[in-house]
């Protein structure tokens, strides 16, 4: 029933590409552009570990169908987890109540196949193939080290996820497209308690990746001694101070600041209705000389990473902004056209009940020339930052961040661990006002999800090293 | 509703609990919920998304040696879900026993949700372009105000859903309920002092719902008043919350005062049951029986009725908030707020104190809202 090489769509739904073609072809009929199907069956499994115990293991599978039908720029959505031919016939309809007039489009007579050259899963194969006591293992494994880390850890928890999706794609310019994408994830949290007080570590790995990733590139030892020793590093940090200060953003975790200060404004639906701050910045210089930012859903075995957007379109590596100048934005197919841009491969949705949006994959800042050391080095007083938690941030450019755990920077030296702070900032007023770049992008923990309009969806971000003159930080001292 | 009601599910339950214990589960407990639901985007006078849809989904906890395991499915087929029984079985050969999990007791079960209105029949009358008028109107009223720069759009959802459970110590029960929201975003200011904020309005009866002028009205309030903003220095000054600012910061209660927070030890408040944490005037009560309210339900998703709990008392904690399981291992009650494996808040909230907002602003020389 699940788990066969090549996913058996046209068993799974009872449709062949010719019904498939009449029933697009239905969607068409009161005047629409453009309409398209997105099937999708996703399997995804849990395995829980908390109390010494493997205390729940849980399986779900996901399957149904959305259609679309656009018209100029409006959207009419329906979708159903009903495989019946009529089921299928009245969502159709239904989406196409969008538009009640116009010239009928109807479909190519022959539909085009696209195969998909590159495959952006790295493993061996698929986790959801491997023997579930392989994964208890890596679980078990997670936990011990986390615990055994220090006689402060009190508790673990750890969760292994994996999932895989099969789409299909079919459109009414007719391209037809399948897909398969695992998906497999490893995090641990460890609390640790001193003198009645409480903190939580977090470390994580996964991506487009087998289970053979936690054994050569990140092991479950790793990720649950690096839980551990957050939860005991974070006993030691005192209170931020509040103020001004030169800030420095380390390596990796910031990566989440280029993803929500800047990544969400470059998304090309906030552009089109001029929402985003950004709207009219296109070929303008909004940042230091020093910054490129790339958006590139090409990269093997990240969390973003995909062989084909949801709309069908084979994604490129996005250059968004050169060298401070915004040179592109990421578009999926409605937005592209509104623009009257180049479509990069940006459609994304979260599952068949969401139509795509504009959406970011891996974000981040390439490395610049500095070392870490100088850069850290040229700081008097200041905030070295090393783990955000949660942000948020407007289209207008406003943003908030937690900072979990940083450092105090004097005379050029990092000295006492702080947390509890806020980074307070606006996306124009950060990105004139970084001085210098380190040369040692990273990324941050491959286990992210990204949330907009209620859609959640796998991503990843990075950055080097960067110094930012001057930011505001919300401290209690 | 389009479509067989619950009720319809309950054989293909039942068959699913059979075909369980057949296998050897010792207990199974399986929830079916259909749900359809209507949502509307408007932006700058025009439809921008119409979305119509219904969904169908299972999901099932077994147990088998005190050892827990679910799954769950948007695939009905009956030879789906046997499939994933199977596997659950299987799964639970490698989970570990745990002598706390396992269905409530079935002498908690009891059934009425009469008196909860929580489903509003104007639904089945609700015409699309009645709900499309609503949300244009809402965004029209709003941009008529020349300091709105620009619309993020307006919104109207419907939305039912019906839930049947039905477990194998003979608990079954079944409910419907709906949901409106009309709800509109606006910016004003341009670059550097562009703003932006919203204000919805989302109750289960139509009739209930603020009207477009109210929901365009405090949208066009919140928005323009976060211009211009002066920049305050580092300071400690009273701070006045906000209704809406309150409810974000009961969030934070609320993890703490959840049994599964509390039997992890990862709240501050665990084993401080009936001490003094707070003022004499906070006083805060999980109540899932409230008539109309959005968080109120006959049963939680584990068959245990819901019920008014005071969580604080005068600032003295006086009950954690728990399902069967955290119930179990902190030796208390369940309070109806079980979701499956973890705890979710019915109608959270603060008991109000006798001052009206301005009298509290006024009582304050220099602070901070």
């Amino acid at each position: 029933m699940m788990d066969q090489k090549n996913f058996d769509w046209e068993g799974k739904t009872g449709l062949d590409l010719n019904q498939a073609k009449k029933i697009l072809n239905l969607a068409l009929s009161t005047g629409g552009d453009f309409a398209d199907f997105f099937f999708e069956y996703r399997l995804s499994r849990s395995i829980l570990m908390e109390e010494d115990l493997i205390k729940e293991t849980s399986e779900n599978i996901s399957l149904g169908l959305g259609i679309r039908v656009i018209k100029k720029d409006r959207t009419g959505y329906a979708y159903t987890s009903e495989f019946s031919l009529d089921k299928i016939k009245s969502a159709a309809l239904t989406a196409a109540a969008i538009c009640q007039s116009g010239s009928v489009n109807r479909l190519p007579s022959r539909l085009r196949h696209l195969h998909l050259k590159k495959n952006v899963f790295t493993g061996r194969k698929p986790a959801t193939l491997a023997a579930l006591d392989r994964k208890i293992d890596l679980v078990k494994k997670a936990y011990h080290q986390a615990l055994k880390y220090d006689p402060l850890i009190k508790k673990v928890q750890v969760v292994y996820g994996e999932s895989i999706q099969e789409v299909w794609i079919v459109n009414s310019e007719g391209l037809s497209v399948k897909d398969t994408r695992p998906m497999t994830k490893l995090i641990a949290m460890a609390i640790a308690e001193k003198n009645g007080r409480l903190e939580t570590g977090f470390y994580g790995g996964g991506g487009r990746i087998g289970l053979d990733y936690f054994a050569d590139k990140l092991t479950a030892e790793e990720i649950g001694r690096e839980a551990a020793r957050e939860a005991c590093l974070l006993l030691e940090a005192t209170e931020a101070p509040a103020g001004e200060f030169p800030v420095v953003l380390a390596p990796g975790h910031s990566g989440v600041l280029v993803h929500e200060a800047v990544g969400h404004l470059l998304e090309a639906d906030f552009i089109r209705k001029k929402t985003s701050v950004f709207s009219n910045s296109l070929g303008k210089k909004v940042a230091s000389e020093l910054i490129n930012i790339y958006d590139d859903p090409t990269i093997p075995g990240f969390r973003g990473s995909y062989n084909v957007d949801d709309e069908g379109h084979v994604p490129e590596k996005t250059l968004l902004i050169d060298r401070g100048r915004v040179v592109d934005v990421l578009t999926d197919r409605l937005s592209a056209r509104l623009l009257k841009k180049k479509e990069n491969g940006h459609g994304r949705r979260q599952d068949y009940t969401c139509w795509p949006l504009p959406r970011m994959s891996n974000t981040y800042i390439s490395s610049g020339e500095h070392s870490a050391e100088e850069i850290i080095r040229s700081v008097k007083k200041g905030l070295y930052v090393s783990r955000l938690s949660g942000g948020q941030v407007e289209d207008s450019g406003h943003f908030t961040f937690s900072i979990t755990l940083g450092y105090l920077i004097e005379d050029g030296h990092l000295t006492r661990p702080v947390s509890q702070a806020t980074l307070i900032g606006h996306s124009l007023d950060i990105l004139k006002k970084v001085e210098m770049v380190g040369g040692d992008l990273d990324f941050g923990l491959q286990t992210g999800t990204c949330g907009k309009e209620g859609q959640e969806i796998p991503v990843s971000d990075g950055c080097p090293t960067l110094k930012i003159k001057s930011m505001t930080i919300g401290g209690t001292k | 509703m389009t479509g067989k009601a619950t009720a319809g599910w309950r054989p293909l339950a039942d068959r699913l609990i059979n075909y369980g214990l057949k296998l050897g589960a010792d207990e199974i407990e399986i929830a079916f919920s259909q749900s359809r639901e209507f949502n509307v985007d408007v932006r700058l006078g025009q439809v921008e998304n119409l979305v119509e849809a219904d969904a169908l989904y299972c999901s099932v906890r077994l147990f088998k040696d005190k050892r827990a395991v679910s799954f769950s499915s948007s695939d009905l087929q009956v030879s789906t879900l046997q499939q994933l029984l199977r596997n659950a079985l299987k799964r639970a050969e490698l989970t570990n026993p745990d002598e706390f999990s396992g269905l409530p007791a079935p002498s908690l079960f009891k059934i009425d949700f009469n008196s909860l209105k929580l489903h509003d029949a104007e639904i089945y009358r609700l015409k699309p372009k009645d709900q499309v008028k609503l949300a244009l109107e809402t965004e029209r009223l709003a941009l008529k105000d020349k300091r709105i720069t620009n619309s993020l759009g307006a919104s109207f959802t419907a939305y039912e859903m019906k839930t049947l459970l039905v477990n194998s110590l003979g608990f079954a029960g079944e409910y419907p309920q709906t949901y409106f929201s009309l709800s509109l975003g606006l910016q004003a200011g341009s670059g550097d002092n562009l703003v932006e904020d919203y204000w919805f309005s989302s109750r289960r009866f139509l009739s209930e719902l603020a009207r477009p002028e109210e929901v365009a009205q405090k949208a066009v309030e919140r928005t323009v008043r976060q211009l211009h903003p002066r920049k305050i220095k580092t300071q400690k000054v009273p701070v006045v919350f906000e209704p809406l600012m309150t409810s974000w910061l009961l969030g934070f209660l609320f993890s703490c005062v959840s049994g599964t927070a509390v039997y992890q030890k990862a709240s501050f408040l665990a084993g401080r049951l009936g001490e003094k944490i707070a003022g004499e005037n906070i006083t805060v009560v999980d109540d899932g029986l409230l008539p109309g309210k959005l968080g109120s339900r006959p049963f939680d998703a584990e068959g245990v009725p819901t019920q008014r709990t005071m969580v604080i008392e005068k600032g003295v904690l006086k009950n954690f908030l728990c399902n069967t399981y955290a119930a179990r291992k902190l030796n208390l009650k369940p309070t109806g707020n079980g979701d499956g494996y973890g705890v979710v808040p019915n109608n959270f909230y603060l008991e109000p104190g006798p001052y009206r907002p301005e009298e509290i602003i006024r009582s304050v020389k220099k602070a901070c809202t």
